[in-house]
């Protein structure tokens, strides 16, 4: 039997897109109005009813082209179990819908990716070695993602990538690197499936170990803030729920990926331009930034030199890959330690940026940001409190004084002797989040712009 | 004989208080062997009802001797005394009793220096009574176990003292000799505050012996054939009489060797596989508990072979749960307990693990400080408030600030976590301890009965019991005893009686698999117990507990169990249907559940009774 290529639906349900698409969690465009919607391509993975269609769309904003996946389904004799943000319209007679929360129709891709399949432009395949266990029932992971993950069973994680760029994705590729190295802070990478793009091919979904036991660090890291909260009078040490223990712990497991992917990918040492071009990026986003959010003025000037002080470091800087967008969110607790999940890299930076060698230090000092956040975030809202953000920074002092410690004991080096890069790395991180929570979340705008003075005043 | 032995000491001599009753040593045969009483010279008890496994499901009770009640009016806690509150500890739901030693001894190590494996310490009373003792507990379906030191005697046995002043007679060779003190310079000294060597002179031989403890108590040689015949009669005139089992004292030390740390021997081994086989044969029924505080892969080593389902003891204590428990709900977070049963190995089929909370040793970290487990000796030792606890006694109740929810929460973990359960004696009402007494002494007060004097411990006067009761304002007996908290249904008692009946009702407490379910809160620790009973139906049973102080939502992967519906245990109160999205519960501040897991719809829910 041949698949059926549903042209007219596929043609009818674009029309519906440009309305449906913004009300979707991981549609990454609502800053802007959706102009138009193109099916580039689609592909029938079950055919009949139910239905079940991979679709690739190109979103126009604007002066902005980029291209989405989705999972299309219909069935006609039975109403789907899926909530109704899902449905996008009835079309030719079928009410169509998102399907990633389908478990009926999504199970099929764990099958076709144990087969080893070819579906039209579709591949899916196996990582070498891995042998998977079919005919789980998959359901979607509730918390917030940019992309959509499926989790199967107690066993797998399905990421499918929403927004597309051609090309191996850099999650896939570090943590193939990862795994060959042998590197124990990983989840194992099982599975893919590619589909064309700009005729390259393109990774559009990636299947890793599922760690039922798991707790993200953010969780982990604000249970132990919350108890302090509740405690103002004890120091962060004398708490029960004290998490430097942790915090050490995870500096060692980033500090040992970083290890990995030096042995698996290579280093290179940063020349002048390196910095000059890295400086003139950090010093460019401060002006912009600075423009849209007048609480920032004050500290352009001290901005501007710290950042400018980079060009005269003179010790080498080693260039490497990184996490590139590495925070408590990204990080596991299971009970092997810790794992780094996600390296595709920070979602605001274009492909070629995230695929730049980097300075190690970058992701020091992203878990450094979100230390700060994580011990801020109970303050966010609240009435100034000085005792309690007193509180706040000696949690977030002692807790990144272990992270570093960790990364310390395993790295040989110190991320804080190395002070003036991290802590420009550290400002520009933190000039980002201004601009993001002043877009996004003005009442969280003050936790950035307390780190910059923290920062600011314990440097000087 | 020579003349020396005709000059030296009678074998008994120093031997307290044991003259009117029959004991080792009282007489001496032409051979120079040791007169030593018999079972035959005693009253045997009937055995309790026999039940296959029993150890696997019983809920054990330590209690000492000494503290729990006096029937003589002496100050002293005895073992009719004990027999006198049966009734209670049957009512409590206890079906094994642990007595630390009740041996003659000159109690320098709190009865763990045995002077005669025959004969009563006389402050607790005679074999004859212990008989009797065994006789009411049985009656009640409650069996007794006690501790036994293989490894070494006091230097008051008549066998150290035979073996000192007489070489060549049969007990010369009881002891480990040596010229020099020179030989297994490998093996750690144990009590290094205490001892500087594991060996020490003996000036009445002239010789070295040795001692993995103190230096007043020489180890046994197992070397030799007629020591191991001797400890397994020493074991066979106990079960003679109907003991029920023994808690086997400092098993990995019994064998040593050149060029070894002398623990966990393979010759160590290969003689518990000989005791096993004569408990199994001679005593069907009877069990040995390991006391090896090591790590769990060590530990395991103990129950022998799993091919056959173990042969060597039947329980042995998960030591370093215990301080993880502790751990994990000071730190809020679930992980020191779920990593340290997920490196627990599985256990042959006919074994068990022994959990607690507190017993009469203080919180130790001995078996944590290898590198790779440093993790839990870092996190405590770093803690100010659990350091403080380390390496003294306390009780459960000021451990945990006499904060009932958490009493109840550790209670409640403590009898759904996988093994069997073993309560401290006065922990159920929630007793304190008395640290102005000394180390050792805080935790072992007269029980506390009633209001009246003595805490209704003797009807001694005050001045004469071996230990004043506890009398402080919150833990005192006024406030706390067995009479007032069996009157209140509310009470701590009351509750964990029912806590020990709901257990009981499902074997999946006991015998269940346990499957830590993970999820995405770290301060929620859930897991089910899952076992399929004989007619092959499932007995599941879901436990969920809060580890924080503060109310905390959970959802649960239960996708398995879809379209089961849980029953709350405690209440009978049915929940909603399990779907396929994840189960959402939310939890009171160190709050927990206990939930039955049934396919059975509007029927109505079925007890697994076994
Ligand atoms: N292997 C895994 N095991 C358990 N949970 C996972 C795993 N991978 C991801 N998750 C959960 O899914 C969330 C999102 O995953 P992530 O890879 O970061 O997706 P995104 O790129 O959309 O941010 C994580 O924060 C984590 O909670
Ligand atoms: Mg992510």
């Amino acid at each position: 039997m041949t698949a059926q290529t549903h042209d007219d639906l596929i043609a009818e349900l674009a029309t519906e897109l440009p309305a449906w698409l913004p009300t979707q969690r991981w549609f990454a465009g609502k800053d802007r109005a959706v102009t138009a919607v193109r099916p580039v391509s689609w592909t029938t993975l079950l055919d009949g009813d139910p239905l079940l269609i991979h679709l690739v769309v190109e979103v126009d904003q604007e002066d902005r082209t980029e291209p989405y996946q989705l999972l299309v389904g219909s069935r006609q004799a039975q109403v789907p179990d899926v909530s109704s943000s899902a449905s996008i319209g009835l079309e030719s007679g079928l009410t169509c819908y998102e399907a990633s929360g389908d478990a009926d129709l999504t199970a099929v891709l764990l099958e076709l990716m144990a087969r080893g399949t070819t579906v039209g432009e579709l591949t899916f395949e196996t990582e070498e070695g891995a042998e998977l266990e079919t005919g789980l029932r998959a359901h979607p992971i509730t918390s917030e993602q940019s992309n959509t993950s499926l989790v199967y069973g107690r066993q797998y994680i399905l990421k499918m990538f929403r927004k597309l760029s051609p090309g191996l994705n850099k999650d896939l590729r570090l943590h193939r690197a990862l795994r060959e190295v042998g590197c124990h802070h990983v989840a194992d990478p099982l599975g893919s499936i590619t589909g064309v793009l700009d005729g390259e091919p393109t990774t559009i979904g990636m299947l890793q170990r599922f760690m039922p036991d798991a707790a993200d660090g953010w969780v982990m890291a604000t249970t132990s803030v919350r108890d302090l909260m509740a405690d103002p009078s004890m120091a962060p040490e004398e708490l029960g729920g004290d998490f430097a223990g942790e915090a050490s712990r995870l500096g060692a497991a980033v500090a040992t990926v970083h290890a990995d992917l030096r042995r698996a990918l290579g280093t290179e040492p940063a020349g002048a331009d390196d910095l000059d071009e890295a400086v003139t990026v950090m010093v460019e986003r401060l002006d912009r930034v600075a423009a849209d959010v007048p609480a920032l003025a004050v500290h352009v000037p001290a901005l501007r030199e710290t950042f400018e002080a980079v060009r005269s470091i003179t010790s080498p800087v080693e260039m490497q890959y990184v996490h590139g967008d590495l925070h408590l969110g990204q990080v596991l607790r299971t009970l092997s330690g810790w794992l780094l999940l996600d390296f595709e890299g920070e979602p605001a930076a274009s492909v070629a940026e995230r695929s730049r060698l980097r300075s190690a230090l970058r992701d020091v000092a992203g878990m450094l940001r979100s230390f700060d956040y994580a011990a801020q975030q109970l303050l966010v809202g609240r009435a100034d409190d000085p005792v309690l953000t007193d509180q706040a920074m000696s949690w977030a002092r002692r807790n990144r004084d272990a992270f570093c410690e960790g990364y310390a004991e395993v790295a040989g080096t110190d991320p804080r002797d190395e002070a003036v890069l991290l802590r420009a790395f550290e400002l520009d991180k933190a000039v980002y989040e201004v601009s993001y929570e002043h877009a996004n979340r003005p009442d969280w705008l003050s936790v950035p712009l307390a780190s910059i003075t923290r920062i600011m005043t314990e440097g000087s | 004989m020579t003349d020396d032995q005709t000059t030296a000491p009678a074998p008994d001599g120093a031997l307290a208080g044991l003259d009117d009753t029959p004991h080792t040593g009282e007489g001496i045969e032409a051979d120079g062997t040791l007169v030593e009483p018999h079972s035959e010279d005693f009253g045997h008890a009937e055995q309790a009802p026999a039940q296959p496994d029993w150890f696997k499901r019983a809920v054990f009770y330590e209690v000492l001797v000494r503290a729990f009640a006096d029937s003589n009016g002496d100050g002293t806690g005895d073992l009719r005394g004990l027999a006198g509150k049966l009734d209670y500890l049957q009512w409590l739901g206890v079906d094994c009793l642990w007595l630390p030693p009740f041996y003659a001894s000159p109690l320098r190590d709190g009865g763990y220096d045995i002077s005669d494996f025959r004969a009563v310490l006389p402050e607790f009373g005679t074999v004859d009574d212990f008989v009797y003792l065994l006789e009411e507990a049985h009656k009640r379906n409650i069996r007794v176990i006690t501790d036994l030191v293989l490894n070494h005697t006091s230097d008051a046995h008549p066998w150290f003292q035979q073996s000192r002043n007489d070489p060549e007679g049969p007990y010369g060779d009881y002891y480990v000799w040596s010229d020099d003190h020179s030989a297994y310079a490998d093996a750690r000294v144990i009590f290094v505050d205490t001892e500087s060597s594991n060996w020490t002179y003996d000036p009445v031989r002239g010789q070295f012996f040795w001692h993995r403890f103190f230096s007043h108590q020489p180890d046994l040689n197992f070397e030799n054939e007629a020591v191991q015949e001797a400890m397994i009669d020493t074991l066979r005139f106990w079960l003679d009489l109907g003991i029920d089992g023994f808690r086997l004292d400092a098993v990995p030390y019994l064998f040593e060797e050149e060029g070894t740390n002398g623990e966990n021997l393979p010759r160590t081994h290969e003689y518990l596989r000989k005791v096993r086989e004569v408990v199994d044969r001679e005593y069907p029924g009877r069990i040995l508990l390991a006391e090896a505080n090591q790590w769990p892969a060590d530990v395991v080593e103990y129950f022998g072979n799993a091919d056959v389902g173990g042969d060597e003891c039947h329980m042995a204590f998960h030591f370093p749960l215990m301080p993880r428990i502790f751990m994990a709900v000071r730190r809020e977070s679930r992980f020191p307990i779920s990593e340290i049963l997920q490196q627990t190995p599985q256990i042959p089929s006919g074994t068990q693990w022994g959990i607690f909370l507190r017993n009469h040793d203080e919180l130790t970290l001995e078996m944590v400080t290898d590198d790779e487990r440093d993790y839990m000796y870092a996190e405590y030792a770093k803690d100010p408030r659990m350091k403080a606890n380390i390496g003294i006694r306390r009780r459960l109740a000021p451990l945990l600030e006499n904060d009932r929810n958490q009493l109840e929460l550790f209670t409640a973990m403590l009898l759904s976590l996988p093994g069997s359960p073993v309560l401290y004696y006065g922990d159920e009402i929630g007793m304190g301890d008395n640290i102005w007494l000394g180390d050792r002494d805080a935790v072992r007060t007269p029980m506390q009965w009633s209001p009246d004097r003595n805490a209704g411990f003797s009807r001694a006067d005050p001045g004469r019991v071996y230990l004043p009761p506890i009398m402080d304002p919150t833990y005192g007996y006024a406030a706390i005893n067995v009479e007032a908290q069996q009157d209140n249904a509310a009470s701590l008692l009351n509750w964990t009686r029912r806590m020990i009946a709901v257990r009981k009702q499902h074997s999946a407490f006991a015998e269940g698999e346990f499957v830590d379910l993970g999820g995405s809160n770290p301060s929620v620790l859930s897991y089910l117990r899952r076992w399929e009973r004989p007619d092959g139906e499932l007995d599941l049973v879901l436990c969920v507990n809060n580890l924080s102080r503060f109310p905390q939502p959970v959802e649960l992967e239960l996708g398995t169990y879809e379209g089961f519906i849980p029953l709350e245990l405690t209440g009978d109160v049915r929940f909603p249907r399990i779907g396929e999205l994840p189960y959402l519960l939310t939890l009171p501040g160190h709050g927990f559940y206990w939930f039955q897991l049934s396919r059975l719809g509007d029927e109505g829910e079925r007890r697994s009774k076994v």
